[in-house]
């Protein structure tokens, strides 16, 4: 019979494992005692991680100054289009009563600062900081062009915003002698950013190469002068400009400002001591939020936050929590099926 | 005439003429060009588009002109515009496209347009291949209809119903089937008009209704005016015969109106995703206020943006865009994608496939697959579904003379087996070597020439619409359009009376080797209003002789007074009939002379001619000639079950699945074959029956609640008591339905009871049955390919619908509501998300995302994991399911996917999306990386809440497989592993340098995925939102019923075939068929006057020990049982009680 219908075309399906549903499997039912233990093992393994995350957090010193408050006058004075040139310093002194050993960062943070709205985040032309195109600047409303119609370079809202503060920390070795700490303003960015998405256009003279564009609206100085110090983090491949184009996710964000040059007094890191932070240049305050300087040391898990840690703790005696009244909940369970079967 | 719309012929065409070599027949199809002069009501036929037949290519060559006949809906040039505006027409597609161009407005885009544009491009090129895929099917000759010789194909959409104008046949005779009718033969009668290419008429015909049956018109041509009734009308789906070509005129044509539902989950969805908006925008107005009004030094308003109401009624449409990725469109392709793949595991399924017809099962629809697991009640045909229909002339009785039982010498009655000995049929060289009879008398009788049994014999040889086929000599093979009608020419030309062909006027009859002409006179044709057909031919002894066979309840009230006490002899014999689950037909004769002959001849062709109620007058005139008949006896057909018919019935009640039989056949007949194939149980003690025969008395039997009913069963108030009396029984059973009344039943059901139906079926009859259903089955059987063509799903087995339910069925539902749990809960844990986001970003319509993410999230990420849950996933396998069909429950009352486990999902993405945002943020919020440098930009949180929430949602999944073959192992973790992947190409330096604009991401897969913090952050975000899912799943989990403890009554011990085991409680049933019978009798004339209106009888057989819990009403069911038929207690309830009980017990476990 199968032979006749071999020959005239039977229309018996395949038999194959797809088309029958018969695909060998394994199926997946987890027993009590597997999902006990894995409740009981992911506990430990909570507590173990959040115990370690804080212990080394632990080790961590960080500094905060808010200076928005205490040098509000200089901002005030600021904001008066006449004043524009006028230098106003201010100056916060603080004391450290512990050496701050390491690595030391300074990083400035903005409290309140939307650096994630829809339209700030678009407005970069990506081209043109690539270095392809100087003059492309779709995407960079309402920063495209100067009021006369040049285009802008670097172009948008996130480059006119530019946190352009100065930020100078001496440290006090006695009451007349004032160190300038040594700071590194290279090294702040991502290898990536600094070679690969930020490069100069192509011309060898800078100022050359931004010809036919302008500064951005709220820049004292055009992109190619912005390190006088240093020649080569000119441009588009500005650290600070680097670092403040990185748009932050959050409104509240630190950003990394200068990291400490481990020479000369402080090849140990900060000592102890007394220090004060000089302000220069502190333009358009007027986004109604805070900004604070802060000096931190770091560990392998990177900065002080302590939530991980905690988040991690809790996760594991939660757990814990519910293996245990699990396992009583199973226990009574079981009791009463014995009971039942008797 | 005010509601008939005018059609008005422009040209009439010769459309193509093609010849199918397979079939070795022409059909040729001439079709107008119509156009409506009335609007609405006849939508499309100015396109008339008719699906006739396939033009090959060598026709092409021809010179038709076939510009408008196409038997596919595209072609080359059209296929774009067409299809695409077709998939437009679907609300899902439109509201995408709704959404692109919402996107493309710059003012509140949010997204890029490429996030909706490539998934829909996806859809639709998707939904167009599949859709020039069935185009291209169609044009293939399909194996479908085997054995009918000439066939339109009318295809499912867009058909046409088509006026017959002339035809090859010699007396414009052309032999269609029809699918409403009772599956006979209809003789159309066309128009002689000789051809016309260019013809101008004009139509008038009545507006397009649902009476299949019915259909006047005029057609006007050159001046004269020409009748158009239904016989000349060929209905959309119907089948030609005997008849090698035709011309006909497209009168209706119009696409199916089978609805796409599915648009009420969008609405709601889209309102909630409404309410969010406007929570949002809310919120951003006040920010806007507060906050954003101080950072325009570094933001400016746009210049149209004038205060912060303005602004957030834009914000409102962007996060309107945002959130509309919580139901994708990829939701649609999905789910058909899941559809079609759990409808080809039904085509593939080799059990389903039935070797000796080399059918295999055959799912049609592809979007009801789901449905099958959630079907609480069957309805299903007798003939040919629980029976086999194969139609054996069993038993008659002629003259009063009882044929065809078997006796040993002791005269005790004889059981027929393999071994009985067969009549020698080698007298005749005729006869058909199939056929078997067991009873010498009967041969006898012929051979002795009785005159009665030769009558007998000769009226079932002419009154029939069977046509003969002999292609080789000698060898007849008789085209039936019933069996029954087969199965009594061919006992006819067995027994000496020799059909051998017909033309229009005249049969052929081979009456005991000698070759006789009769002319025909007239075919009083069958409809089931008088359920009888006559013919009236002139013998060539020129005596013209009527013979009528039909229903005896109808036949025993037109037989002449003389021949009472034969009929009382015949009612008797009918009667053992019937206990034997035989099928009845009574024969009977009428000699006419000439003149009264004549005189009624003139009054039927002018009755046939009359405009106004032609029918009903036809009737007059055919019920004066069909009077004074002399009986000549009844014949008994034996009709087999089917294998697996009892089985398959106690699975589907044990999974709570009510089965009711609707047939056509008498009371008697369709109790034993429920007796026989379990529908109705020994133990069951109050088989009570609802007959009534106007509406007063169906209001008596329904009042058991002291309710007042003032109408028919199926038409006014009483449909509610019938319903709610049907509903509380264990099984039911509707007799004497016509086609349309088993609609109705079914309609009643699915309108009040809001389940899931099905109906089973095979024959034409079963049609309108099977169309009304949720579900329709055909069994590709002996009736013809109807109702296979009308089902959803189509076998060849009754026993098959065990399998497509409980494992098909029951997968198909687990597996699609698996799907949308898992579905919407990944998409709103996605998509929540940028709700969170929200408060964070000054409301500004900020995602959290890339785009490239949002675009290829639900595409390319997530799809393959999902589908390959949907498509491989069995939670318990095919032996459990059948084993225990407790398990089918759970969809009866959709309990995996309803508003509850919609709202859990929603709560479960809801937590998932908290987790998601906030772990993260927490991890990098005031954090830098370990070398100092920051972590907290957006790009890089964008990238670590994207790889949790995959990390997320591929756990989910993989969680949620209980079945993991290598390929769920490979679209999971492969997914997973892409993701990586595609990341690091996205994000290549590459890519990002050539479109700068584009792919903004550059680096920083390379610079977070080596943080610390990310892993860390994505570990506890998966331990989060795994172990309370985990926790809770295990905590609700039902342990799977212990196998020991359920005692599985295996059904193999049961009788096969009928009810003869079931002489006691038999006693009570068969005196009250007898009453009944009487009862047919004399109020038969009242039926006759409600025939239309009336459900004849119904009858219910109720378990009361089953159902006592239904409180009052089962008590005073048991007092109409009590007063109906005295009870009758065969075995003790505790039986009944125990094997109730012993079910309960999984049902119990497999709840906790």
């Amino acid at each position: 019979m199968k032979r006749k219908f071999q020959n005239s075309q039977s229309r018996l399906p395949d038999n194959t494992a797809v088309k029958q549903q018969q695909l060998p499997a394994y199926r997946l039912q987890l027993s009590a005692k597997e999902i006990l233990s894995g409740f009981f093992a992911t506990g430990v393994f909570c507590l173990g991680i959040g115990i370690i995350l804080l212990l080394s957090a632990k080790s961590i010193k960080e500094i905060e100054i808010n200076y928005t408050e205490k040098c509000a006058n200089c901002a005030k004075l600021r904001e008066n289009a006449a004043n524009f040139d006028r230098e106003c310093t201010c100056s916060i002194p603080f004391y450290l009563s512990e050496a701050m050993r390491g690595n030391v960062y300074m990083y400035y943070k903005l409290y309140g600062f939307y650096q994630n709205l829809y339209r700030y985040i678009l407005s970069r032309s990506n081209s043109q900081l690539v270095g392809t195109d100087i003059k492309d600047v779709t995407n960079c409303s309402p920063f495209k062009n100067s009021p006369d119609g040049t285009p802008i370079a670097p172009c948008g809202a996130i480059a006119n915003s530019i946190f352009n503060d100065t930020i100078v920390l001496s440290y006090n070795l006695n009451l007349s002698i004032h160190i300038k700490v040594p700071m590194l303003r290279s090294g702040i960015t991502w290898w990536t950013d600094k070679y690969i998405k930020f490069q100069n256009p192509g011309s060898h003279n800078l100022s050359s190469a931004f010809a036919g564009t302008t500064k951005p609206l709220y820049w004292p100085k055009p992109a190619y002068e912005l390190d006088e110090e240093d020649p080569g983090n000119n441009g588009f491949i500005n650290d600070d400009f680097i670092v403040w184009m990185r748009t932050a996710a959050f409104p509240t964000f630190k950003k990394l400002y200068r990291r400490l040059h481990r020479i000369q007094h402080f090849t140990e890191g900060l000592p102890a001591g007394s220090y004060s932070f000089l302000f220069l240049d502190f333009p358009v305050s007027r986004f109604q939020g805070e900004k604070s300087v802060v000096l931190s040391t770091l560990t392998w898990s990177g900065g002080s936050s302590l939530f991980l840690g905690l988040a991690y703790v809790v996760t594991g005696a939660v757990t814990w929590l519910a293996f245990f009244s699990m396992m009583a909940i199973h226990l009574r369970l079981k009791e009463r099926k014995v009971f039942f079967l008797q | 005439m005010a509601s008939l719309s005018v059609l008005r012929i422009r040209r009439c065409l010769e459309l193509w003429c093609r010849s199918q070599k397979w079939l070795g027949s022409h059909v040729s199809v001439a079709v107008a060009m119509a156009n409506s002069c009335s609007s609405g009501l006849t939508p499309s036929l100015g396109t008339s588009i008719c699906h006739g037949g396939r033009p090959t290519n060598r026709k092409k060559s021809e010179s038709f002109y076939c510009c408008c006949i196409k038997t596919s809906k595209y072609n080359a040039f059209n296929f774009l515009p067409v299809n695409l505006f077709e998939q437009f027409q679907r609300l899902a597609n439109a509201y995408f496209l709704f959404l692109l161009f919402l996107q493309l407005i710059p003012q509140i885009a949010s997204l890029a347009w490429y996030t909706t544009v490539m998934p829909l491009m996806v859809v639709l090129s998707i939904t167009a291949v599949k859709d020039a895929i069935d185009d291209l099917v169609m044009w293939l000759p399909g194996p479908l209809v085997p054995h009918c010789p000439f066939l339109i194909f009318l295809f499912p959409l867009p058909s046409a119903d088509i006026l017959l104008l002339s035809s090859s046949e010699p007396y414009s005779l052309t032999y269609i089937e029809t699918a409403e009718l009772d599956g006979t033969l209809i003789p159309s009668f066309c128009f002689l008009f000789s051809f016309f290419l260019f013809f101008s008429g004009e139509v008038r015909c009545e507006c397009p209704n649902n009476k299949l049956d019915r259909f006047t018109g005029i057609l006007t041509y050159r001046g004269k005016n020409y009748i158009l009734d239904h016989d000349r009308l060929i209905l959309r789906g119907c089948v030609i015969r005997n008849t090698d070509w035709c011309y006909g005129l497209v009168i209706f044509t119009g696409p199916d109106t089978k609805l796409m539902q599915n648009s009420g989950k969008l609405l709601s969805v889209s309102l909630q995703i409404g309410s969010m908006c406007f929570i949002l925008a809310i919120g951003h107005c006040i920010w806007e206020n507060k906050k954003g009004y101080y950072f325009q030094d570094f933001l400016p308003w746009k210049e149209y943006v004038s205060s912060s109401v303005v602004s957030a009624t834009l914000i409102f449409w962007s996060y309107f865009i945002i959130l509309n990725t919580m139901v994708p469109i990829s939701l649609y392709v999905s789910v058909e994608i899941i559809r079609l793949g759990n409808s080809f595991y039904i085509n593939w399924d080799r059990k389903m496939f039935y070797e000796p017809k080399n059918t295999p099962a055959q799912a049609r629809t592809t979007t009801l697959n789901e449905e099958l697991g959630q079907v609480t009640y069957v309805f299903s045909d007798k003939t040919g579904t629980l029976t086999q229909n194969i139609m054996i002339f069993n038993k008659c009785s002629i003259n009063g003379i009882f044929y065809g039982g078997v006796y040993d010498k002791n005269g005790q009655r004889v059981e027929i087996s393999e071994k009985t000995e067969k009549v020698d049929f080698s007298y005749n060289k005729l006869a058909d070597p199939k056929f078997s009879f067991y009873d010498k008398t009967l041969v006898e009788a012929v051979k002795r020439g009785d005159h009665r049994v030769h009558l007998f014999f000769l009226s079932l040889s002419l009154c029939h619409t069977v046509i003969p086929e002999e292609k080789v000599e000698g060898e007849l093979v008789y085209q039936a359009q019933s069996p029954d009608e087969g199965a009594l020419v061919t006992a006819a030309r067995n027994f000496g009376f020799v059909f051998r062909s017909r033309t229009s006027e005249t049969i052929m009859v081979v009456e005991m080797g000698e070759t006789k002409i009769y002319q025909l006179l007239a075919i009083l044709d069958f409809n089931n209003v008088r359920k009888r057909m006559s013919v009236i031919v002139r013998t060539p002894e020129d005596r013209v002789m009527l013979f009528c066979k039909g229903a005896d309840t109808i036949l025993c009230q037109l037989l002449h007074p003389s021949c009472r006490s034969l009929k009382e002899v015949t009612m008797d014999h009918l009667d053992d009939f019937a206990v034997d689950g035989l099928r009845t037909l009574m024969v009977a004769y009428r000699e006419l002379d000439n003149a009264f002959f004549h005189n009624w001849s003139l009054k039927h062709s002018e009755a046939c001619l009359s405009l106004e109620d032609r029918e009903s007058e036809i009737s007059l005139v055919y019920e004066e000639i069909e009077k004074d008949l002399m009986l000549l006896g009844a014949t008994a057909i034996e009709d087999k079950l089917q294998d697996g018919v009892p089985e398959t019935i106690i699975t589907l009640n044990k999974a709570k699945i009510k089965v009711w039989v609707l047939t056509g056949d008498k009371q008697e007949t369709a109790v034993n074959i429920a007796y026989a194939c379990n529908i109705f149980h020994d133990e069951m003690d109050g088989i009570f029956i609802v007959e009534g025969k106007d509406n007063e008395t169906v209001q008596q039997e329904l009042r058991y609640d002291g309710r007042t009913a003032t109408a028919h069963a199926l038409e006014g108030n009483l449909q509610l008591d019938l319903l709610r009396t049907a509903c509380m029984c264990k099984g039911v059973i509707c007799c004497r339905m016509t086609p349309l009344q088993k609609a109705q039943v079914v309609e009643l059901v699915k309108r009040y009871k809001k389940v899931v139906t099905l109906a089973i079926g095979d024959g034409a009859n079963d049609v309108s049955m099977i169309k009304a259903a949720h579900i329709g089955v055909g069994i590709s059987g002996q009736e013809g390919m109807q109702a296979m063509l009308n089902s959803d799903f189509a076998f060849s087995q009754f026993h098959h619908l065990q399998r497509l339910l409980f494992v098909h069925g029951r997968w198909s539902y687990n597996r699609m509501c698996k799907f949308l749990s898992y579905f919407f809960y990944k998409n709103f844990a996605f998509t929540l998300v940028h709700f969170w986001y929200a408060f964070y970003s000054g409301f500004s319509a900020q995602t959290v995302y890339d785009t490239w993410f949002i675009t290829f999230y639900n595409l390319v990420y997530t799809s393959l994991p999902v589908l390959g849950l949907s498509l491989f996933d069995q939670d318990v396998n095919e032996t459990w399911s059948l084993r225990f069909p407790e398990l089918y429950e759970p969809g009866q009352h959709n309990l995996y996917f309803n508003k509850k486990e919609f709202v859990k999902c929603l709560l479960h993405g809801i937590y998932s999306s908290l987790v998601l945002f906030f772990i993260p943020m927490g991890a990098i919020y005031n954090s830098v990386r370990g070398d100092g440098k920051e972590i907290s930009d957006y790009q890089s949180f964008s990238m670590i809440v994207q790889t949790s929430l995959l990390c997320v949602v591929t756990t989910q999944i993989a969680l949620e497989t209980t079945y993991w073959t290598m390929i769920s192992h490979i679209f999971t973790w492969g997914s997973l592993g892409f993701y990586f992947c595609i990341l690091f190409f996205l994000y290549s330096d590459g890519l990002c340098l050539m479109f700068p604009n584009v792919f903004q991401f550059l680096g920083v897969a390379r610079n977070t995925l080596n943080l610390p913090q990310m892993w860390l952050s994505i570990a506890l975000s998966m331990i989060l939102c795994m172990l309370p899912v985990v926790g809770i799943h295990h905590c609700m989990r039902h342990p799977l019923p212990p196998p020991i403890r359920t005692k599985l009554k295996h059904p193999s011990s049961r009788r096969s075939a009928y009810a003869f085991s079931h002489k006691q409680g038999f006693g009570a049933l068969i005196t009250s068929g007898k009453t009944l019978k009487t009862n047919h009798c004399s109020s038969s004339l009242v039926f006759t006057q409600f025939s239309k209106e009336i459900l004849e009888s119904l009858e219910t057989s109720i378990n009361l020990l089953f159902h006592s819990h239904s409180r009052g009403s089962a008590s005073s069911l048991e007092g109409t049982t009590q007063v109906r038929q005295g009870k009758v207690k065969k075995e003790p309830p505790d039986t009944c009680q125990e094997k109730t009980i012993s079910g309960l017990p999984s049902t119990n476990l497999s709840k906790f």
